[in-house]
């Protein structure tokens, strides 16, 4: 049921997720214009990025999450920020606010607490 | 986290009342009024971007890089990201109230795009992140606070399904109903309220500086030279 409400979620917000396995201990590796968020800390294990929005992550990486980094684009208009989020559908509390080019490598708080996450033009 | 006691807490909302109630509000007033900036926020906001997307190009291009939408193969988006984000270690660095270190590079056609409108990069980078965040650290305090422990602890019986399975996550219209039943949207709306007022007199400090810089970089965006339009045919020279 969740993977198809995750379907139905990534064509109502037109997701474009992408799936890799990081090794990284150092630089972020996240594709320009995404956000990104790895099962492990410091930008390690598994990665997944996305150019839109997601209500509801997939099973593996929802409530797996422990580093970010958003490498979104600015530009006029743009949503360039990204506002994560403990529930579904931008539910609860939001966890972290990251503007264009901002990583975070850990934080306890908010460790394996994500959910959903949506652009917005500013925090 | 920055923790505090009930007595702590209300005497921090009081204060943080009389400072709204005094005018001397967290979020003060703008650069509108200087010559080429907008009085709208969200024309100023668009203002910033044009300016930070405008010099983050030219940087590029410096570089014989561009920002088109196009899809790129992973070597070429490397040295993009590179050029754009910055490479390296980590110079910025910011510590949140709620444990989150958020970091930056400040190399990068972006980091030298931001340090020009703002002036100053490291003063910039901690205000944004601390201000961009304050709704975070409002309602990870809202979480230690008694009246919403025993709400969500309402809206999980009422979510939680008596005759099956738990599900991993609840149909978004029972969680609704739910939110509405046990009281937490109420409860949520009034303690986020209350917390939002805490942490902007907490992080008074980097509001001004907020406030002080974005001034600044709107009066440097409208200042900004109109770009040079694209040569076309040949140099007669």
């Amino acid at each position: 049921m969740k993977r198809i409400l995750a379907l139905s979620a990534a064509a109502l917000f037109a997701v474009t997720a992408g799936l890799a396995l990081s090794t990284s201990a150092g630089a972020a590796e996240c594709p320009s214009g995404e956000f990104c968020v790895w099962q492990d800390s410091n930008f390690g294990g598994q990665r997944a990025n996305w150019s839109g929005d997601d209500g509801w992550w997939e099973s593996w990486i929802s409530d797996t999450d422990s580093s970010w980094a958003n490498h979104g684009i600015s530009g006029p208009g743009i949503k360039d920020h990204v506002k994560v989020y403990e529930s579904a559908w931008q539910g609860g509390d939001m966890t972290i606010c990251l503007a264009p080019g901002q990583e975070v490598g850990y934080n306890g708080a908010a460790n394996d607490r994500g959910d959903s996450h949506i652009w917005s033009t500013g925090c | 986290m920055l923790r505090s006691t009930p007595r702590a807490r209300r005497a921090l909302v009081t204060a943080a009342a009389s400072l709204l109630i005094s005018g001397c509000t967290v979020v003060g007033p703008d650069g509108a009024g200087q010559p080429g900036v907008p009085a709208d926020r969200a024309a100023q906001d668009r203002l910033l971007k044009a300016a930070e997307h405008r010099l983050v190009v030219d940087c590029l291009a410096d570089q014989g890089l561009t920002l088109t939408a196009r899809a790129r193969a992973p070597d070429e988006d490397r040295t993009l990201q590179a050029a754009l984000f910055g490479a390296g270690p980590r110079e910025l660095s910011v510590t949140l109230a709620t444990g989150a270190t958020v970091t930056a590079h400040e190399d990068g056609c972006l980091a030298a795009a931001r340090a020009r409108l703002y002036g100053d990069a490291r003063r910039w980078f901690r205000a944004q992140v601390t201000v961009g965040n304050l709704r975070a650290e409002a309602q990870a305090r809202m979480r230690d606070d008694p009246a919403h422990q025993e709400a969500l602890a309402r809206w999980t019986r009422c979510a939680t399904p008596t005759d099956r399975p738990r599900p991993a996550g609840p149909d978004p219209t029972v969680a609704a109903r739910c939110a509405q039943e046990s009281g937490l949207d109420d409860v949520r709306a009034r303690l986020e309220a209350v917390e939002l007022l805490v942490v902007r007199t907490l992080h008074r400090d980097q509001l001004t500086a907020y406030r002080q810089l974005r001034d600044r970089a709107l009066l440097r965006a409208a200042e900004l030279p109109a770009p040079t339009p694209p040569q076309k045919g040949h140099d007669p020279s």
